[in-house]
């Protein structure tokens, strides 16, 4: 298990953000368990066994058939940030990197899924921070995923339910952020199924990349 | 011996309880009185805080569910946590916010794959915490989620933790809740159905645990609403008595409300 030099505090991914999915999801939202469409942000914790970094080699889950993996845009704390206005959210963010979310394949989004998300090391988190200075604006941004060499995923940042912004501000009112805390806003609702050995590459074209492969 | 961690004179500090309720400094042995201190969460570096939905077979059925055939486990951010004597909040405009007394088990030392039989090597000490929940944000998307369950100061825990040998045998201990000196919620881990073992063992197959990780266990039924104002005491026999405040979130968050 590699520790990760970034995140110190608290990882917290956004699921059910890519509006696409979401659409797809309709009829399902409306059946049980769910019964209705969720009304607020889908939240969820990769704990710290799970933080690994760029390089690392990513475990193969143990009696796993499968593990599937997803890549999103970081957004990573510079300062603390407390019940924030949308406007003002930005002003908040240190700067942006990608995280990697391996998982065990997703069947049901009504139960905090420990067993499929909390592997060790199954959240890498690029090494390079972007500052938020150089980034005019996160959802312009596109996260594209490769595994071995073959482009399997592409997530633009246009295509969220909840913008970056909405999503600081929202969780701020939940829980207070600290600098070195992570938030994973937007994974592409379709994650990429992976096999032992697979290189997994994710890049934000000119900005920054992510390079994990999975163990044997 | 019972540890814990406190903010004495602007600084914070490891101390033991002493058996007059006495604080000891583990720096330099001096005495402190508990008035002069702040209680912090007694676990310094807290990791992974595990916590179990469920869990008491007769808080399942007051929910009407079926008892679960698996654990239902969920994480707290450590944002939730708080210490001992002090303020959590209420939001606006809810209907229903409850407590939770829970006996929480504390990872001692760092384990993956570890046998129901070893499971109690890797616990160092007990405490005692109150996961509250707010009920109107329950939406059935990984339930029960963040925003019932990890908001700030919502997990108070302590006041210390206890050494596992000093406790002995915890499968029949007391559960009490009292809201302003009145008892409100009563059982006994008797009732727990996934115990601290099978938890260990449960859990370390998925992940290495470290020390610093907890596992809160449940609660036993008698949940009821709380308003600011309300003193809660969670207590649990021979583990300890943890108290705490319940403020507006315009008192919690002052400046920033």
């Amino acid at each position: 298990m590699t520790n990760n030099p970034i995140v110190k505090g608290k990882l917290v991914c956004v699921a059910l953000n890519d509006a696409e999915q979401f659409e797809a999801m309709q009829a399902e939202f409306n059946e049980a368990p769910y019964k209705s469409a969720p009304t607020q942000p889908v939240l969820y914790f990769k704990p710290h066994n799970t933080w690994s970094t760029e390089g690392a080699e990513v475990e193969w889950a143990a009696d796993a058939e499968s593990m599937v993996v997803g890549a999103s845009l970081a957004v990573v704390f510079g300062k603390e940030c407390c019940r924030v206005s949308q406007e003002e959210a930005l002003d908040y963010v240190g700067g942006y990197t990608l995280v990697h979310d391996f998982s065990l394949p997703e069947k049901s989004y009504y139960r905090p899924d420990i067993k499929g998300k909390c592997l060790d090391g199954s959240a890498p988190i690029g090494a390079d921070v972007v500052a938020a200075a150089n980034v005019a604006d996160p959802q312009a941004l596109s996260v594209v995923t490769k595994v071995n060499g073959e482009v399997v995923n592409e997530m633009p940042l246009s295509r969220t339910v909840r913008g970056v912004a909405e999503l600081i501000s929202t969780i701020s009112y939940i829980m207070t952020l600290q600098p070195g805390d992570v938030i994973a806003v937007a994974f592409p609702g379709q994650r990429a199924p992976v096999n032992k050995g697979d290189k997994v590459t994710s890049e934000i074209a000119g900005v920054v990349s992510l390079n994990n492969q999975l163990g044997q | 011996m019972k540890h814990a961690r406190v903010l004495f004179n602007g600084s914070e500090l490891d101390v033991t309880v002493e058996d007059n309720g006495q604080l000891k400094s583990k720096t330099d042995g001096q005495l402190i009185n508990e008035a002069d201190v702040t209680w912090l969460c007694p676990v310094e570096n807290p990791g992974t805080i595990f916590a179990l939905g469920l869990n008491y077979a007769d808080h399942a059925r007051e929910l009407a569910f079926e008892p679960p055939k698996e654990p239902l486990v969920f994480l707290k951010g450590t944002n939730t946590l708080t210490g001992h004597k002090q303020n959590a909040y209420r939001p606006d405009n809810i209907e229903f916010q409850h407590y939770e007394c829970e006996l929480v088990a504390v990872i001692g030392k760092e384990g993956k794959n570890i046998s129901r039989e070893d499971a109690m090597d890797y616990i160092a000490g007990y405490t005692v915490c109150n996961d509250f929940a707010i009920r109107d944000y329950l939406e059935n998307y990984y339930r029960p989620n963040l925003r019932v369950k990890s908001r700030d100061s919502l997990l108070p825990i302590g006041p210390y933790v206890i050494d596992k040998d000093d406790v002995g045998d915890i499968s029949d201990l007391r559960v009490t809740t009292h809201v302003n000196g009145e008892l409100t919620q009563e059982g006994t881990t008797k009732d727990i159905i996934f115990d601290v073992p099978f938890l260990v063992e449960y859990l370390s197959k998925i992940m290495t645990l470290k020390p610093g990780d907890m596992i809160a266990t449940g609660t036993p039924e008698g949940l009821k609403d709380m308003q600011p104002g309300d003193k809660v005491v969670c207590e649990i026999e021979k583990i300890g008595a943890l108290e705490t405040y319940i403020v507006s979130e315009q008192e919690f968050y002052g400046d920033k409300y």
